[in-house]
């Protein structure tokens, strides 16, 4: 005899545990007599360790004090907030001369805005605006934070970012105005959008050249007052290294990883030395080499400042790990896509920049963020080299004669600025994550 | 299992003019002996299918024929060009030679319309609205136009195949490999890419197909071609081959998938 089930069966709400706070709470701290039990006492010493925590930290609390006795006088057991608010400026600067302070601020702001369209849906040409970041905004920047003498070649540099930075500006609002790339725009308003290409780049090269010859002249009349490198010092620094650091180390990591692989074997065999050597040496001790080694190989009379060498070893250092991640995710690719993209003609370097780099950069992004997020907090390292960084400064709070021996609450508050940072970090990669893969399913 | 033969015979569209010639071409897989002392010629406009057990290096042929394997001993003359160390005949060969695989081999992370105006725009320089105009030709030929934004991972497998066979054509190439185009489809998918290639067939390309399908090899065949253990065992014309094959082994074959 079949069976037959004619009638559908109805759909029926879930069980009140399901689908409700209370039964969320009953189903997960109260589903038995042990669990709460458990469940009152560890609340109740969660209870405790925050109130001790709220009170040290904020109803005790000293704000406004000269030094470390008068915040005893205030309040005995509560933090003494006061030195990291009266050291604020340096933990931010370091030791930049505080009326120059203006010129860090823009160079971060203008950073910001140069940015900011890459966020935005309608603007066209993201890809160009990204490289104008990366070949242009560190002479800017460069430029801005050290200040001196411009030889020729700064000169040409810092015109074409602030050219490129109004480029970027204008091709923000053309695009959020209208949703046109400026390039387009330019020819439409100029009646040319149906002329020759050869006309077309023409005009664009003499717009280009036109703006790029006012913005030189008006550069020259503007110069910044020099401030020494030895200067530089808290998270500016830390940014500085970290910031170089991170957007160096990818690409590097990348040419790495695609020599490693390569089947060329003189290529394959350096790369492979060059990853394993600094994969097998702590960051410490490449700094250190950095500092006394680099001097040795120099040639006469060429000297490398602290910071660029510095920089170097850090760069150096990330590009290996992140070319062991990038090459993960280059395995992770099937075979067919290469065969595929072979079978149309393209050759290698096509087939890696448009075929499997994009497919294997997404899979690589949890650790690629991973490896930025350890970067950032391996900077603290350049401290114990003699360079003042974020943690360089809070250490020197308690060698500061009135918060002589202030130790935890410099600390904690570096541990919550890099908490900041780093969760900061952490939760845009898993929102790049959850933007790449939507639209895209394997 | 076979999929039915819907259509007679496809009058063969065959030339005298050679277009590929593999003269003793033997390969081996480092100590594996894969493909020993092939001999073949394919003429312009020549339809052949391969079959033959797994294993017996079909797949293995047809990939040496584009580069994608190197073979160690004998020649391979690809309208013209001999297969070797040269990177720019390769270079050639590939935009001259289109393949589609078992597994389509879409790039999943763009758009069908994005996967077929690749080749074109970056290989043969067209512009992209050139481009996108052979693209939605080739689309319509295949029967799915209204895919075209979509990406691959939204279409079925026959669906895919298409596209794959789509991409290939619009690079304008004088011949085609196939690689067991429906070995990995649904069988009611089978139908829909057998019909594209015998229209494809139709239009005197030269085409040698790898494939388990013997009702689509007595349709559009000129020459069937079974391999077994890396060796070729027989070649003869369609009706020749499944009505009155000579070998032994080609009748074991046979008797196992007809």
């Amino acid at each position: 005899m079949a069976i037959i089930n004619a009638t559908k069966t109805p759909e029926r709400a879930a069980p009140l545990g399901e689908r409700s706070a209370i039964g969320w709470v009953h189903k997960n701290l109260f589903s038995s007599w042990f669990n709460a039990i458990l469940t009152v006492v560890t609340g109740y010493l969660v209870f405790i360790t925050l109130s001790g925590v709220w009170s040290w930290g904020f109803t005790d609390a000293t704000f406004v004090a000269q030094n470390r006795r008068e915040c005893y006088d205030n309040s005995l057991t509560g933090a003494c907030w006061a030195g990291v608010i009266d050291w604020l400026d340096n933990i931010f600067y370091g030791r930049y001369p505080r009326d120059q302070i203006w010129r860090i601020n823009y160079g971060a702001l203008m950073l910001v805005l140069w940015m900011a369209p890459l966020w935005m849906g309608r603007v066209k040409g993201k890809i160009l605006i990204g490289a104008g970041v990366v070949v242009f905004y560190p002479f800017l920047a460069g430029y801005l934070f050290s200040g001196g003498d411009k030889g020729l070649f700064m000169q040409v540099m810092v015109t074409g970012a602030v050219v490129a930075l109004i480029a970027n500006t204008a091709n923000m609002l053309t695009g959020v105005l209208r949703g046109e790339f400026l390039p387009d725009y330019l020819l439409r308003v100029l009646g040319k959008t149906t002329a020759p290409d050869k006309t077309q780049h023409n005009m664009l090269l003499a717009i280009a050249l036109t703006v790029f010859a006012a913005v030189f002249i008006w550069q020259t009349s503007w110069t910044a007052e020099e401030v020494s490198w030895t200067k530089w010092g808290g998270l500016f620094l830390t940014m500085v290294i970290a910031g170089i650091g991170i957007a160096s180390s990818l690409p590097g990591g990348i040419i790495l990883a695609l020599g490693r692989r390569s089947k060329l074997t003189v290529v394959r065999v350096l790369c492979v030395a060059f990853i394993e050597v600094f994969r097998s040496v702590p960051l410490i001790t490449v700094l250190f080499m950095a500092t006394t080694m680099f001097p040795l190989f120099m040639p006469e009379g060429f000297v490398l400042n602290k910071l660029v060498q510095v920089i170097i070893a850090v760069v150096l250092f990330n590009a290996c790990y992140m070319a062991e991640t990038v090459r993960a995710g280059l395995q992770a690719i099937p075979k067919g896509q290469y065969e595929a993209a072979h079978t149309i003609g393209l050759g290698y370097w096509r087939t890696t920049g448009l075929i499997i780099m994009p497919q294997a950069l997404k899979h690589m992004i949890p650790n690629i963020v991973g490896s930025f997020i350890g970067l950032l907090k391996d900077t603290t390292l350049v401290s114990i080299i003699g360079l003042f960084d974020i943690l360089g400064m809070l250490r020197s709070i308690s060698k500061d004669l009135p918060w002589l021996g202030l130790h935890k609450e410099p600390l904690i508050f570096g541990a919550i600025l890099f908490f900041v940072l780093c969760f900061s970090m952490s939760k845009y990669s898993r929102h790049l994550e959850v933007k790449l893969s939507a639209g895209n399913q394997h | 299992m076979t999929s039915e033969q819907t259509q007679g015979q496809l009058a063969s569209a065959a030339s005298t003019e050679v277009i590929i010639e593999i003269n003793q071409m033997n390969k081996w897989y480092g100590a594996f002996h894969v493909l020993k002392d092939i001999d073949l010629t394919v003429h312009k406009g020549e339809r052949i299918v391969v079959c033959g057990p797994s294993g017996s290096g079909k797949s293995t042929l047809i990939r040496c024929i584009n580069a994608l394997e190197e073979h160690q001993e004998g020649d391979i003359i690809v309208d013209g060009i001999k297969l070797g160390k040269n990177l720019k005949n390769l270079d050639h060969i590939r935009t001259e030679v289109g393949m589609v695989f078992q597994n389509f081999n879409l790039f999943p992370h763009m758009s069908i319309l994005e996967n077929l105006t690749l080749g074109p725009v970056w290989v043969r320089k067209m512009s992209k609205l050139d481009a996108i105009e052979t693209a939605m030709t080739y689309l319509e030929r295949v029967k799915i136009p209204e895919q075209a934004d979509k990406y691959p991972g939204q279409l079925s497998g026959g669906q895919q195949q298409r596209v794959a066979i789509a991409r290939s054509l619009c690079m304008n190439p004088k011949i085609m490999l196939f690689d067991e185009p429906t070995s990995a489809l649904d069988p009611e998918m089978i139908k829909e890419v057998l019909d594209v290639m015998v229209e494809l067939a139709d239009t005197g390309m030269t085409m040698i197909v790898v494939t388990h399908e013997m009702g689509f090899a007595k349709t559009i065949a000129d020459q069937v071609i079974f391999m077994d253990e890396g060796d070729i065992v027989e070649q003869s014309g369609p009706i020749d081959f499944f009505d009155n094959p000579q070998h032994n082994r080609t009748k074991m074959f046979l008797s196992q998938i007809l």
